[in-house]
Parts: C-alpha cells; sequence; structure tokens
C-alpha cells in the first residue's frame, strides 16, 4: 500500500466513522462527542508545514486545518461567523467537500475568519481563535454551531451563548474563552487573518483561494458548488 | 418632467408593447440573448477571477463547462431559489428592455439618452447578483470607498435590494420606452389602444 493509498484509506476510514458519528448526534451543531467536533475529528491534527507564495496563505501553518495541508489540494476559506452566506455554504457544500475531498485525502480545508459583515462576527471571530488554541476540534464545533444558530446572535448575546456551548458541549473552558475575547488575546491572529484577505483582495465572506500541488490555481466567491472545488482541485 | 407609470393604463401601453415587440422572432432572440447575456454579466461579474481562471486550467473540457455553468441560479448552489428567481426575473426584463431598445433604434431612431435607464438597470442587477450572492461583497467595497464603517452594513433582505432596485429601474426603462413608442406601430397593429 502506497502512501498516497495509505492516507485514502486512514481518511475514508475516518469519514465514515466521523459520518456514523455524525448521525448518532442531537442537533448535529454540538459538542465533542456528537457533532462537528466528532465528525472532524479524524480529520483534525498535525498537519504539515507547507509555503505557498500566495498572500492569502500567510501564516497558513498556524490556521485550523482540516486533513493535511501538504495534500493535492488545498482551500484556504475566509468566512465570516455573521455572514448569511457563509451558513449557506457550510450546509450546502461544505459537508461535500469534508466527505468527497478531505475525508479521502485528496484536499485540505484551512479556515481563516474574516469578520467583515456583522458586528457580532467579530468576537465571534476572536472566541473562534481562542478555542482553537485551546482544541482544535473544539474550534469547528463552535464555528458549525455559529451557522447553525446565526439567526440567534447578536452583538450581546454572542459572548454569553459562546461561553454557554463551550461549557457544555465541549471539554473547553467557555469561561476562560470569553475572557480572552474581552482581553483581546487573540487579536493578533484576528488580524493575521484579516491582513492576509485583505492582502489577497477578499472583498468579502465567504472568498476561498484553491491550490494544487502548491501552486494557487483561482479564487471562489459566494457559497459556490461543490462541483466548482472538485472540478479545479481534482478535476 | 419624468413620467412614472402610476395608471393602469400605463402598465397596459408597457405590457402591449413588449408583447407586440418581442412576439417578432427577431427580437425573440434579441430578447432571449440579452436576457443570457445579462444573466452571465450578472454571475460573471461575481467570480471574473474564476471564470478566466477556468479556462486557462489543465482540467477537462466537461470539467471547464461544468465549473462555469454552476455559476448560475438553479444550476449550482450560489443563489437561493428567491434570489435566482429575482435574477433571472431582472434578466429577463432587461432582455425585454433590450430587444424594445433595438426595435425603436432601428424603426424609429432613438437618442442616446433614453438608452440610460437600461445602462442602470444593468449596473444595479449585477450589484444585486454580487450581493445576492456574496453577501455584502460589493457594497463593503463601496462603503469602504465611502469611509463609512462595514459594521453598519445592514441589509435585511441579505443584499435582494439592489436586484429589486435594478427591475424597478429596468421596468421605468421599458415605461419610458413603450412610452416613447406611443401612437406608432408594431407589425401594423397599434401601440397604443383606445
Amino acid at each position: 500500500m502506497d502512501e498516497r493509498t495509505r492516507r485514502r484509506f486512514v481518511g475514508t476510514a475516518g469519514g465514515l466513522l466521523a459520518g456514523l458519528a455524525g448521525c448518532l448526534g442531537d442537533d448535529g451543531g454540538g459538542g465533542s462527542g456528537s457533532d462537528g467536533a466528532t465528525t472532524t475529528s479524524g480529520l483534525v491534527g498535525e498537519s504539515a508545514d507547507v509555503t505557498f507564495d500566495h498572500e492569502s496563505a500567510t501564516g497558513i501553518n498556524d490556521q485550523p486545518t482540516l486533513g493535511d495541508r501538504d495534500w493535492q489540494g488545498v482551500i484556504v476559506a475566509f468566512e465570516d461567523p455573521s455572514c448569511p452566506t457563509c451558513r449557506r455554504f457550510d450546509r450546502n457544500t461544505f459537508p461535500q467537500i469534508r466527505s468527497d475531498l478531505v475525508a479521502t485525502g485528496d484536499v485540505a480545508y484551512v479556515f481563516r475568519g474574516y469578520p467583515v459583515v456583522y458586528p457580532w462576527g467579530e468576537p465571534a471571530s476572536h472566541a473562534l481563535e481562542a478555542t482553537f488554541a485551546r482544541d482544535p476540534a473544539a474550534m469547528w464545533a463552535l464555528k458549525r454551531h455559529y451557522f447553525d444558530q446565526q439567526d440567534q446572535f447578536s452583538t450581546d448575546n454572542v459572548l454569553d451563548r459562546t461561553g454557554a456551548f463551550l461549557n457544555g458541549r465541549t471539554d473547553v473552558d467557555g469561561d476562560a474563552v470569553v475572557a480572552d475575547v474581552e482581553s483581546d488575546a487573540s487579536a493578533d491572529a484576528v488580524q493575521t487573518d484579516l491582513d492576509a484577505g485583505q492582502a489577497a483582495g477578499a472583498s468579502g465572506t465567504p472568498t476561498f483561494y484553491l491550490f494544487r500541488n502548491g501552486e494557487y490555481q483561482t479564487t471562489v466567491s459566494g457559497a459556490q458548488d461543490f462541483t466548482v472545488f472538485e472540478n479545479v482541485l481534482t478535476g | 418632467m419624468v413620467r412614472l407609470p402610476t395608471r393602469s393604463a400605463d402598465w397596459r401601453l408597457m405590457g402591449r408593447t413588449a408583447r407586440l415587440v418581442v412576439t417578432i422572432p427577431t427580437y425573440a432572440v434579441v430578447t432571449l440573448a440579452g436576457g443570457l447575456v445579462a444573466l452571465t454579466l450578472f454571475v460573471g461579474s461575481l467570480n471574473v477571477t474564476l471564470v478566466l481562471d477556468t479556462l486557462s486550467l489543465p482540467i477537462s473540457a466537461a470539467a471547464k463547462a461544468e465549473t462555469l455553468l454552476s455559476l448560475y441560479p438553479f444550476v449550482g448552489s450560489a443563489y437561493t431559489s428567491v434570489q435566482g428567481g429575482l435574477l433571472v426575473v431582472v434578466a429577463l426584463a432587461l432582455g425585454v428592455n433590450v430587444a424594445m431598445l433595438a426595435y425603436h433604434f432601428r424603426e424609429h431612431g432613438l437618442s442616446l439618452q433614453q438608452s440610460g435607464g437600461s445602462v442602470a438597470g444593468a449596473v444595479l442587477g449585477a450589484l444585486g447578483a454580487g450581493c445576492a450572492a456574496c453577501g455584502s461583497a460589493i457594497l463593503l467595497g463601496l462603503l469602504s470607498l465611502l469611509g463609512i464603517s462595514t459594521s453598519l452594513l445592514w441589509l435585511p433582505l441579505d443584499g435582494l435590494e439592489f436586484a429589486l432596485l435594478a427591475l424597478v429601474v429596468v421596468l421605468l426603462s421599458t415605461y419610458w420606452l413603450a412610452d416613447g413608442m406611443r401612437g406608432g406601430e408594431i407589425q401594423g397593429c397599434p401601440v397604443e389602444l383606445g
């Protein structure tokens, strides 16, 4: 079994287990053990350091990543938790990317917060960074929670709801994450993403930069179809 | 003084004139082609880089075609059914508008001033497509140029406001064209009845 085949097998097995675990979840958006954290658990972990000659990839090795950044394809996604179009992408396209491209070992998905739409997206992006620093799987669960419950969030309640979700549905200390947001502890990480997006020319969210074999391929804007990503990265 | 279609007779005039023009085979083709071009411009303006890069990517022709087609509403997932429906309606209205413009220009002569509404409608349609598909992408750029904080951005219809505005502008332009053709004949039929 060569390296490529082995990675595919591991990825597929992980995807199948993850899919099963996801089906057992109560609301599909909760914490570790029953949700996004579990559905991505086989895909979250150590990822190779890479160097892509593109502004969107600045600091890419420190970013939340599903899969391995040295795989054939890499999607660098700039998303805002408060962006309705990002939510639509998260519901319509992202699950298939995860199951058909990431879980198969073909494409890695790199998340970068880009809070430019509604005001509550900024503290939410800080919370994602603070959560990622503690537990990457919990960050993916929190991101999914933001999209699943997007209509419920506002500037006034985003920290309370974030803390409650993390405390109740993950192993991460939600109060500590909220304290980090209030003290701007993740400001540098958020600013790094904003700087990268602006330098790359991301004029809104979601915006995706696609790489194949380390080479930049194109930029995708909006909640585009799965076929766009599949064709560009594996076609 | 600018006339607005405030009476039901104005809307009947607009509908009758449009129907007379688009039932001429040549102008039916112009309508459909104009609508398709408008829709292509709407969706393509949002992903110019992707469209251009796709043409040169080392992927099969079928994959290229599939990628480009998936950018359209109801083919891909970029738009909700409401957004997609509205964009198709705006594009078709613009196609009718272009057909009437072409007819009026060829048959009656026309000042360039009268085409201003069509251009405005096309621009607003593109804005509508952009905002509908990308939340606030284009608006963010425009607002930042004006120095307005992007955190003030709040669009209750998630950007569809621009598409609706485009529809209004195109309908106004169509009305003014029909109004300009009042008293004339299309295929031997009087534009205005009664």
